[in-house]
């Protein structure tokens, strides 16, 4: 999965669900040294008393937003869907860089 | 300086003495073979030697006895039978320093952190209610919904305490609080019982067993000052108030 054109992370989901799997991959996917260049990464640990729904979104450095349910998307899925948009940022940057 | 020199191996040696001593007296596993025991039972033909060759029975696993998979499943049960209060916590790429200082900080809080590896935690779990987690066991006897499974999903430690004293968990949860989303709790296991982040939080808020019992104490002395007997006595004397008064009125219509 490609983490550089992310500014913002946040994953909420219940540990003993379904969707922690996805959820937690999300979260060890991101690499430590992200941290220290101003990504911003949010977890949220939900119980089975509270109503919000699991959820992972993330915001990228073009301010657009992508957020889907952990709890119907496999960690592959999810990462292709946001590759997608990481590849075309990267494409937009060495454009800009030549 | 030859001299000194033969001097400090001798030393050496006289201390490696006792040493030696106990490496011949090697403790025999009762799962290790021992053809020496069958052969003495074959030709002693006396009970002892026999009852000797069938304690000494061949352990059967899944995988090589001696194998890494084997020994950390035993771990893990060790682990979780002889501490009563283990945190699961999530770690998410810590790095090397960041590592040592939350092994650190936990250790001083009174637990201990172990990285987990989920396929083997996950059938240490399945087999819990066996004598030997690491048998080869049919599905259908497997606890297959045991309340931790869900858990091992992801980067996953525990954080192992040998009491069940929930100040501890008060400073753990500050410790965790400063870590962030680098470390976080997911549940635990409380004396044999799954709790989520929700309940160790109602947890830590209660006062540690020790105080508990002190506190079941003196109620029973402040009763007992005004007369235990007769609060022990209660019950049973309103069930028998109430008896005897279902009984007279029984009686009373057939007078």
């Amino acid at each position: 999965m490609i983490t550089k054109y992310f500014t913002k992370v946040l994953v909420r989901f219940n540990p003993f669900g379904a969707e922690a799997k996805t959820a937690r991959l999300m979260l060890a996917a991101i690499p430590p040294h992200q941290r220290t260049l101003g990504t911003k990464i949010q977890s949220e640990i939900l119980n089975n008393s509270i109503t919000k729904k699991p959820l992972v979104k993330i915001t990228f450095k073009d301010k657009t937003d992508m957020e889907f349910d952990p709890s119907n998307t496999s960690f592959e899925e999810a990462s292709n869907l946001l590759d997608r948009h990481s590849r075309k940022l990267r494409i937009k940057e060495t454009i800009e860089n030549q | 300086m030859s001299l000194s020199l033969l001097v400090s191996t001798r030393r050496v040696a006289s201390a490696r003495l006792p040493l030696s001593g106990v490496k011949s007296l090697t403790y025999s596993f009762p799962w290790t073979r021992s053809y020496a025991a069958v052969q003495q039972s074959s030709t002693d033909g006396s009970n002892n030697a026999l009852k000797i060759s069938r304690d000494k029975q061949k352990r059967v696993t899944v995988k090589p006895l001696t194998s890494r998979k084997t020994y950390l499943v035993d771990s893990y049960k060790s682990l979780m039978e002889s501490n009563p209060l283990v945190v699961f916590v999530h770690y998410n790429n810590l790095l090397k320093r960041e590592d040592h200082l939350f092994r650190e900080k936990i250790k001083e809080t009174g637990g201990t952190m172990t990285k987990l590896r989920n396929r083997l935690f996950q059938v240490y779990l399945k087999n819990s209610k066996q004598e030997d987690p690491c048998r080869p066991l049919s599905s259908k006897d497997k606890y297959k919904d045991h309340p931790l499974l869900p858990l091992f999903k992801g980067p996953t430690a525990a954080i192992a305490y040998s009491e069940t004293t929930p100040a501890n968990i008060a400073k753990l949860f500050k410790l965790l609080a400063s870590a962030q989303d680098k470390l976080f709790i997911l549940g635990a296991k409380v004396d044999n019982e799954a709790y989520s982040l929700q309940q160790l939080n109602t947890f830590k808020t209660l006062p540690s067993k020790d105080q508990l019992h002190a506190q079941l104490v003196s109620m029973l002395q402040v009763q007992g000052g005004l007369g235990l007997t007769q609060t022990l006595q209660q019950a049973s004397q309103s069930l028998y108030l109430t008896l005897q008064s279902h009984h007279d009125n029984n009686n009373k219509p057939s007078q």
